[in-house]
């Protein structure tokens, strides 16, 4: 059972950024995290986020903005996404189980900042920048800064998460989403690798885009081999070296730890796979 | 608080004591018992409901959360016509042994069928992954969501 002292619904925006401003209030998205942090005694006072209107996704020229209410089924689901989108959509696609992705939203997934959040790496690709608001105003955040460690984020008190704006990916880009776990379903990622890829008419890389869950101490995106890359002829050697870079800097940074002898050569082998897949994809995408 | 929503086809209007989960609302003070509790936590979908005809885990949900909603549950799945094929199916093939993760896979089923006449096994394993069964293992239950689905698009032909 749980207790909670105090459950809010505002309707109006404004209504709610006041209730956030009084610092007793937790946000509610779906809840299919928070929930279970209720089962804990905690939060004791709730602040249900869901009739502000914010479940959009805006399409506005090189960008889209998606409203921190939107869940994962209606990200996958959406075609617009899933042309601009793709790795966020296929991100999305995989969260948990059908029951969790009809509630489970993007905005609850980036502020629970799990290491092994789904979508993250997802999002990383696509510089997404986080439309934070309280009432004293708005400011943007890249994502890249927001999330501070495990379960830890830049959200100011009596902030919420309003939206999230990402650059959509160009036509002609290659990619590839991988999620390691046990099984297929209601899986917790043991690893999650994003990447995408373009190539120059010369059949050298133009521009390559790497992230990775729980491969350091945040969802991040691996600018060195990002560098690394950019100007070569692609080659399973190729991808192999920068894919052995990237182990290195993950014991540099997590540490070595017991999970090491198992992750090192599993990120070698699962981000030249990567790197690969989204390689063929573009060259699929080519021909047709 | 004051909450007004759809309980299996009917408006209901219930006065929520503060706050308490969806599944607890449900088997405590509804009585409707027929949705089971078992992880607690999202992952076995033994609990599972449908909300505004979308399958949700009623355990991670709060009851506050579904003013202005549509809940149904496995037994208003059970009194509803169109959804008979699934039941007789689940008899028929075996589909049920312990019976305590059966609610939730027929109610994830009625929603797949509702939106899908026509499943592939793998669009039912799919339609499925949330719902775990310790008993009989899957095939029985994959084939008697297959054969609803066969009857359902017979009667409609």
């Amino acid at each position: 059972m749980i207790s909670v002292l105090e459950y809010l619904r505002p309707e109006k925006l404004d209504d709610a950024l006041h209730i956030m401003g009084g610092g007793e209030h937790t946000p509610a998205a779906g809840g299919t995290d928070l929930v279970l942090q209720l089962r804990d005694g905690r939060p004791r006072k709730i602040l249900d986020l869901e009739r502000l209107g914010l479940d959009f996704i805006r399409n506005a020229g090189d960008i889209i903005e998606i409203g921190s209410l939107v869940t994962h089924a209606a990200i996958a689901s959406n075609p617009l996404i899933a042309k601009s989108l793709p790795v966020l959509s296929r991100a999305s696609s995989l969260v948990g189980s059908l029951q969790i992705r009809n509630r489970g939203t993007v905005g609850g997934n980036i502020v629970n900042a799990s290491p092994c959040a789904d979508t993250v790496p997802a999002l990383l690709l696509y510089d997404a920048e986080l439309v934070l608001k309280s009432s004293g105003g708005t400011r943007t955040v890249p994502l890249s800064q927001f999330v501070l460690g495990p379960y830890r984020t830049s959200l100011g008190p009596g902030e919420i998460l309003h939206s999230i704006i990402c650059r959509k990916a160009e036509v002609s880009t290659g990619w590839s989403y991988i999620k390691l776990g046990r099984r297929q379903a209601v899986n917790i990622s043991r690893m999650t690798l994003a990447t995408s890829i373009f190539m120059n008419g010369d059949g050298k890389i133009g521009s390559v885009r790497i992230s990775a869950g729980s491969v350091f101490p945040t969802p991040s995106r691996i600018p060195r081999i990002e560098r690394m890359l950019v100007g070569r002829t692609p080659s399973q050697e190729l991808y192999r070296q920068a894919a052995n870079i990237a182990a290195d800097m993950m014991i540099k940074e997590s540490g070595h730890r017991w999970s090491t002898p198992y992750k090192k050569p599993v990120l070698i082998n699962l981000l030249t796979r990567a790197l690969t897949e989204a390689q063929s994809k573009l060259i699929a995408g080519m021909v047709s | 608080m004051k909450v007004r929503f759809k309980l299996n086809g009917k408006f209901v209007m219930l006065d929520l004591p503060g706050v308490e989960r969806l599944i607890d609302l449900l088997r405590e003070r509804l009585d409707l018992v027929g949705t089971k509790e078992g992880c607690g936590k999202g992952e076995c979908g033994a609990c599972t409901v449908l909300l505004d005809g979308k399958p949700v885990c009623s355990c991670l949900m709060l009851a506050s959360q579904i003013a202005g909603h549509e809940i149904v549950t496995i037994e208003g799945v059970a009194a509803d016509n169109r959804y008979a094929h699934i039941l007789n199916a689940f008899e028929e093939t075996g589909a049920v042994q312990c019976g305590y993760c059966s609610p939730g896979m027929i109610v994830s089923a009625a929603a797949l069928l509702a939106r899908n006449r026509h499943p592939s096994d793998n669009e039912i394993k799919r339609a499925l992954a949330g719902n775990l069964c310790r008993c009989t293992g899957y095939s029985k239950i994959i084939e008697a969501v297959s054969r609803a689905a066969e009857r359902v698009a017979q009667e409609r032909k």
